[in-house]
């Protein structure tokens, strides 16, 4: 058993920022990324007696970074410093990067896919290399590895608590969700790290495991490009980066392996695919969902204080399925200052005054479940000229109709639990007390700039399937349909979006596959 | 489906017409110095960073709020982002601060740094409630950079009855299996009967 607070520092672990030299590494496997899907990857190979190289470009912080301070933590443990947006600026893209992965900064909820959802995929994206059933041996495995539990009623937090109330009052689904915590003292800074090593990300344990099965890791190296000739990666190029991640250092790296492992994410996997010139006739980067959300913002007479306590404790999946329309759930989120900030409209006076009211502030989310419609397609994920990904999804009236739905069904349980004041986000935002104003919310400006939108989850942009005309990896085991020794897993694999917060769903569907990788080797 | 994707297409052109405007510097007067920056640039060109010191000055107007550091703060912040977005992120101030687009829309002949307060507050209100799509956005990433600049320094916290604790890591777990089933039966046998 590892003490944590030796890793980083052990003959295992290379810093990229520090090497005076270019350097040139040789693994069986090379994978990069090392969230969900690639420290679950690394660790069962590694086990399995496999030499694994994990290549990360962000930093390798840990529980003695994590300080519970926006400005330490966001800039560093974010992609682009939490400042990633869609092209049009419509949606504000959070997703971590760090050793560990967005697992590091996520907040803790921990759900099995769905089984309508691995259904659908099945019947309508010809995913036939796996079962539901091959997936719940691996669910029960890392539910005991990362002391994945339910919340009681009693551990809630006010912010989580007034969702489960208003939801109970209004005979909707609600109920309280599992976390991967263990001992958790409910600081409620899941968010900006967890400072005492109660979150059981990647950071804490499947890395470590990795790194004691004899893997190795590189952090601040970027993958710039797989080198590939004949269906075969010959190599991978990565350029090492400084020790912010800001600029590169001038020096390189170059990855030799049998089998190349890509784990970077919904969005930075498609964008290394297709810097690699490995487009799938245009597949790759397409159908990338986001789990489009809105939220609503509730004052109540009693200190909420979302920032303390577990950030998440509760959902409902009341209007999770509305037949022809987009589906959502509903869940509540935690705000620190900035966050908090930059949710609430307007500038100068104004915002300093609703800010004073930040403390009695409430904050719930309805979260879009999005690719199962013909017309919710996603977005996609192209290059910039410098080479990073640019995300493009256009919010179809579609999409705008389910947020109408959704922002009034917010203030209808906010107002419910007892809220005596229920404002939507808009830059002008509707206020309403004692009743849900259908007609005023119908009307306000939905648009890019006037509706704030916001995704915490992505997935998709290389979806697996047996049809190798709709997908970009195989089903059965994640390999590249013409490119032999190359995987993609992580979230972007997703033929659609999940439903629920993916974490659970990666750590699944890796496991299961990185197990059949490890008996075929 | 063919209307939505002209409107679009229209859209889309004159928003690249009018940050290109932006780029040009053409000016009917010139820039103001409204404050001095306190240490090196990293994203911002030094024009820019006086457009930004102007908004964030209206941005946040709680007293002791020092516009020149929350423009420090949103450079600083900008160094994490594609290279392409901080090319168009001081064409955006270049926009807002140029007067020629200016005149064409909005009959205003003075740059965005010699307005006065609360002229910097209607040009700033007419971004955020535009009807186009550039200058809303546009009016949200500089209000949203600001805000966060602002409110992650521990000076701002106090009206929010905001006290995060401070060094809870001595209390962390250092063990990488702690919590699992086998863990737990271990410490419970090193825990003696």
């Amino acid at each position: 058993m590892t003490k944590l607070a030796t890793i980083r520092s052990s003959a295992s672990v290379i810093d990229g920022s520090k090497q005076a030299a270019s350097l040139t590494l040789e693994a069986d496997v090379c994978i990069i990324g090392t969230g969900a899907g690639g420290a679950w990857t690394a660790a069962t190979l590694a086990q399995a007696g496999l030499s694994v190289l994990l290549v990360e470009e962000g930093g390798y912080y840990t529980h003695a970074d994590f300080t519970m301070r926006e400005k330490d933590s966001e800039p560093r443990l974010f992609q682009e410093g939490m400042a990633r947006a869609t092209k049009d600026g419509g949606i504000a893209i959070m997703q971590g990067k760090a050793v560990g992965g967005t697992t590091v900064v996520n907040w803790t909820t921990s759900f099995r896919t769905p089984e309508d959802v691995v259904e659908h995929w099945k019947k309508k994206h010809a995913v036939g290399g796996f079962q539901y059933a091959d997936l719940v041996p691996h669910y029960d495995a890392i539910e005991k590895r990362l002391s994945i539990a339910k919340v009681s009623y009693g551990a809630m937090n006010a912010n989580n608590r007034t969702l489960y109330d208003g939801c109970t009052k209004l005979g909707w689904q609600v109920d309280t969700l599992k976390r991967n915590v263990y001992a958790c003292l409910q600081t409620g800074f899941c968010h900006l790290g967890c400072p005492v090593n109660a979150k059981r990300s990647m950071l804490v344990t499947l890395i470590p495991d990795a790194i004691d099965a004899g893997a190795k890791l590189i952090f601040r190296a970027r993958a710039d490009r797989l080198e590939h000739e004949g269906g075969e990666v010959k190599m991978l190029h990565a350029t090492l980066l400084d020790g912010e991640g800001r600029t590169p250092t001038g020096q390189s790296l170059t990855v030799k392996a049998k089998r190349f492992v890509v784990s970077g994410g919904a969005i930075n996997s498609p964008a290394l695919l297709l810097r690699s010139g490995l487009d799938s006739g245009g597949l790759v980067g397409r159908r990338t969902f986001l789990h489009p959300t809105v939220g609503s913002a509730a004052v109540y007479d009693e200190k909420v204080e979302p920032f303390r306590g577990a950030p998440q404790s509760a959902a409902s999946h009341h209007f999770a399925h509305r037949g022809d329309d987009m589906g959502l759930f509903l869940e509540a989120v935690p705000w620190y200052p900035a966050l908090a900030a930059t949710a609430v409209p307007g500038f100068g006076a104004s915002h300093a005054e609703n800010m004073t009211l930040a403390a009695h502030t409430a904050l719930h989310i309805a979260i879009g479940i999005d690719g199962f419609h013909d017309d919710v397609p996603g977005g996609t994920v192209t290059l910039r000229p410098s080479g990073a990904p640019l995300i493009d999804y256009p919010i179809t009236p579609r999409l705008w109709s389910a947020f109408r739905f959704a922002q009034k069904r917010l203030a209808e349980l906010q107002l419910a639990s007892g809220a005596k004041r229920v404002m939507t986000l808009h830059e002008q935002p509707i206020a309403m007390t004692g009743k849900v104003d259908e007609a005023a919310i119908d009307a306000a400006r939905w648009e890019i700039g006037s509706a704030p939108v916001f995704t915490a989850h992505q997935m998709g942009g290389c979806p697996m399937g047996d049809d190798p005309k709709t997908s970009v990896v195989r089903s059965e085991d994640l390999r590249h349909h013409t490119v032999k020794n190359l995987h993609v897993v992580d979230g972007s694999v997703f033929p659609t979006s999940l439903g629920v917060n993916p974490q659970q769903s990666i750590y699944g569907l890796a496991r299961l596959m990185a197990t059949r990788l490890a008996a075929a080797k | 489906m063919i209307g939505s994707r002209r409107s679009f297409l229209k859209k889309g052109l004159f928003g690249g017409l009018v940050l290109a405007l932006g780029g040009t510097g053409l000016a009917l007067y010139p820039s103001a110095q409204v404050g001095a920056p306190t240490g090196p640039l990293f994203a911002l060109q030094p024009a820019s960073f006086q457009v930004l010191v102007a908004v964030a000055s209206r941005i946040v107007t709680v007293a002791g709020a020092d516009p020149v550091a929350i423009a420090h703060g949103v450079d600083e912040a900008l160094t994490r982002v594609p290279p392409e977005v901080q090319v168009d992120f001081n064409k955006l101030l270049g926009l807002l601060e140029n007067a020629l687009p200016g005149l064409l829309l909005d009959a205003r002949v003075q740059p965005f740094t010699r307005l006065s307060p609360e002229s910097r507050d209607r040009v700033l209100q007419g971004w955020g409630a535009s009807r186009f799509e550039i200058r809303r956005t546009g009016y949200q990433a500089l209000r949203k950079l600001c805000l966060a600049a602002y409110y992650s320094e521990a000076s701002s916290w106090a009206p929010l009855g905001y006290e995060p604790p401070s060094n809870l890591n001595a209390g962390a777990y250092d063990d990488s299996k702690a919590g699992t089933p086998e863990w737990l039966e271990a410490q419970a046998k090193a825990d003696g009967p």
